[in-house]
């Protein structure tokens, strides 16, 4: 960011290296992401231990990249733009933790499925579909604040409608579902658990994609109907 | 230069001896405003020309030449050269480097070049595809910014580059990478990326392969070597130790199976291409029948569908084993009672010999790894039929010798239909 307007080479240098944190710790979580996806759709719970231990990284992450965030505002007082940045990623982090989270909810959902015994059978290829589409958004949202391209935001934030739509077809499935066989009942909520959590998933990356185009161009669009150019 | 430095001279002398009389017989004041004239006139001569050269400087062109008058024609002249041998030798290192550039697109690898900064200075198009960077808004980025796998990040970090970084990307539908980070000119970095996505499969089938051999061979071993130390420790009755031998025997006979089998595949893969004589289908087909119904035994209604036209170019012998596994398998998984049709059509367009069960089918799913080596549908059961788990890989084999190829289609319930496919070139007698 304003690389050629800053006196200090030492700031940019700062900047950077907190913007490449952030972006790693996104790193992070989209591996999270997708293994929960995979332990999902393969069963295989061993990655479980894995998804969980990445989650310490990430809050341990989530700590420092704050910490640093605010020796910044102490040290360098930026005004402008470079203020918008750190503000944005105090809030990307956040984001970025919780989607974190509820990756590892996912991870033991899937655990607790097969450890029962039972298979998502059926609801696998909807809930793989919706997953795909999430990690997508995860992505596509860290793209775009590692290059600061508010198109791209604009488009995560589109991709949140389909999720939703995605999650609330998923929900009424399972409803009928277990209104015919109660059986199923169990395996059924613990699938509404996972649907639930990826769908929070897709929420984050909009979240992260919205403080995007507050860092670029200085504008808040949350909570607003305001449209994204 | 010095020619110069006298006409100046000269010229000043000039006006000075045009000044000197004026001054003397006319005016003083006359002589000196002749003389300052003079020195004027050759000032505004000079100016001329250095507003000129200033008015080029702001602008160095070269289509229109730069000339100058008098002592400024040579400098001129030289400049204008200098500017031209300078724009020429520009125009040769931008063709120079936009060659290097197009090497390195031209490179199947993907290349990144980093800076000190581990910041992306140039990337070709493969990595761009491979990576997912766009050098166009990327130049300049830290390339772990866009490349944010912890495993590429920590490698990236950890500065051993003494050997590739094995990754599998998710950006592209599961590629297999190989990325290996080359230091250079300091501390810079060259990143090459190779996809490895078949050679790791490759990997992961020998693998698997070696596993499976060990696998197969140890169950049927593992009951050997349980009866024998049963005999040995044990007194067991004679009809007890009878039923063991059986056991023994059953087992035993199973590995040689595996053995054979192994043998074949290896022994068909080394093999000369298949010769071309002329096989006689109808004894063919004749012979699978036979077979069919000595292992069906009554329960399967057997049907050979045949117009009797043409035969096949090949090798009888490997035809014979991998239409009549074809055939064996039908029987296997058909329960009794149902019905097995043995087809033969031959066009001069190309042929196809297909069997056709109404089985137990095979998930979607399972098609197309049912070829490998030692892949079960159902691990039990196929097991229980007697198979091997090399059937249909030395069928895959056999066919592919003779450029023909296998189609399965299947319904679970319903029944399957395998079918070789076989190319014009090896259909004779038509």
């Amino acid at each position: 960011m304003n690389e050629s307007q800053h006196l200090s080479s030492q700031f940019d240098e700062e900047l950077n290296r907190l913007r490449t944190h952030v972006l790693q710790m996104g790193g992070l979580v989209e591996t999270q992401v997708s293994a929960a996806i995979e332990a999902y759709s393969t069963g295989e719970i061993a990655s479980v231990k894995s998804i969980v231990e990445t989650d310490r990284k990430v809050n341990e992450l989530e700590k420092a990249i704050d910490d640093d965030c605010a020796h910044i505002i102490a040290k360098r007082q930026p005004t402008a733009s470079d203020l918008r940045l750190i503000l944005g990623i105090s809030k990307i982090v956040t984001d970025l933790e919780r989607a974190g989270d509820e990756a590892k909810k996912i991870a033991k959902g899937v655990r607790r499925i097969y450890e029962n015994g039972h298979l998502p059978g059926q609801y696998g290829v909807g809930i793989r579909h919706l997953a795909e589409a999430a990690l997508a958004m995860v992505r596509r949202a860290l793209d775009a604040f590692a290059r600061l391209d508010t198109p791209q935001a604009a488009d995560v934030i589109r991709a949140d409608t389909d999720v939703d739509a995605e999650f609330k077809s998923i929900i009424r499935q399972l409803i009928t579902h277990m209104m015919e066989d109660p059986r199923t009942i169990t395996t059924s909520i613990d699938i509404i658990w996972i649907a639930r959590a990826i769908e929070r998933i897709g929420d984050h990356a909009k979240n992260i994609s919205e403080q995007v185009v507050y860092v670029v161009e200085g504008r808040d669009i949350r909570h607003t109907k305001e449209k994204v150019q | 230069m010095s020619s110069q430095l006298i006409r100046a001279l000269l010229l000043a002398l000039l006006s000075t001896v045009v000044a000197l009389p004026i001054g003397y017989f006319v005016a003083h004041w006359a002589g000196w405003t002749v003389f300052c004239l003079g020195l004027a006139l050759q000032m505004a001569f000079h100016f001329r020309n250095f507003a000129r050269l200033d008015r080029w400087s702001h602008n160095p062109v070269v289509d229109a030449s730069l000339e100058g008058e008098g002592a400024w024609d040579g400098i001129f002249g030289r400049l204008y050269r200098h500017e031209k041998d300078l724009r020429e030798q520009i125009a040769q290192r931008d063709h120079e480097i936009a060659m290097l550039i197009a090497a390195g697109q031209a490179l199947t690898d993907g290349v990144v070049l980093l800076d000190l900064h581990d910041q992306i200075i140039f990337c070709n198009t493969t990595a761009e595809t491979q990576l997912g960077l766009v050098i166009r808004t990327d130049r300049g980025q830290s390339v772990a910014n866009i490349v944010r796998q912890p495993e590429f990040v920590a490698y990236l970090e950890e500065g051993d580059f003494s050997r590739p970084l094995t990754m599998r990307t998710e950006r592209r539908e599961d590629r297999v990478f190989s990325i290996h980070i080359i230091p250079y000119a300091g501390n810079r970095r060259l990143m090459q990326i190779k996809d490895v996505t078949q050679t790791d499969r490759l990997d992961r089938m020998r693998r698997d392969f070696v596993a499976n051999v060990s696998h197969e061979l140890r169950t049927p071993l593992t009951v050997l070597a349980g009866f024998l130390e049963t005999l040995q420790e044990f007194d067991v009755d004679r009809e007890e130790r009878n039923r063991y031998i059986d056991m023994m025997s059953e087992q035993s006979k199973r590995m040689q199976s595996i053995v054979q089998d192994l043998l074949t595949l290896s022994s068909i893969e080394s093999a000369p291409p298949p010769e071309s004589d002329p096989v006689d289908m109808v004894n063919l087909l004749d012979k699978l029948r036979r077979d069919a119904e000595a292992l069906s035994a009554g329960r399967h209604t057997i049907i050979v569908e045949t117009d009797g036209q043409g035969d096949l170019r090949g090798s009888e012998p490997e035809l014979i084993s991998a239409f009549g596994n074809l055939v064996a398998n039908a029987v296997r998984y058909t329960p009794a009672g149902g019905t097995i049709r043995i087809s033969w059509h031959a066009t001069p367009q190309g042929a196809e010999f297909a069997v056709q069960d109404t089985g137990i089918g095979i998930d979607p799913k399972h098609i197309p790894r049912l070829t490998e080596r030692f892949y079960r549908v159902d691990r039990g059961r196929s097991r229980d039929a007697g198979g091997t788990g090399l059937g249909l890989a030395i069928v895959k084999h056999s066919l592919n010798r003779h450029q023909a190829q296998l189609e399965v289609k299947s319904t679970p319930g319903t029944g399957s239909r395998f079918a070789a496919k076989f190319p014009a070139s090896r259909v004779a007698g038509l």
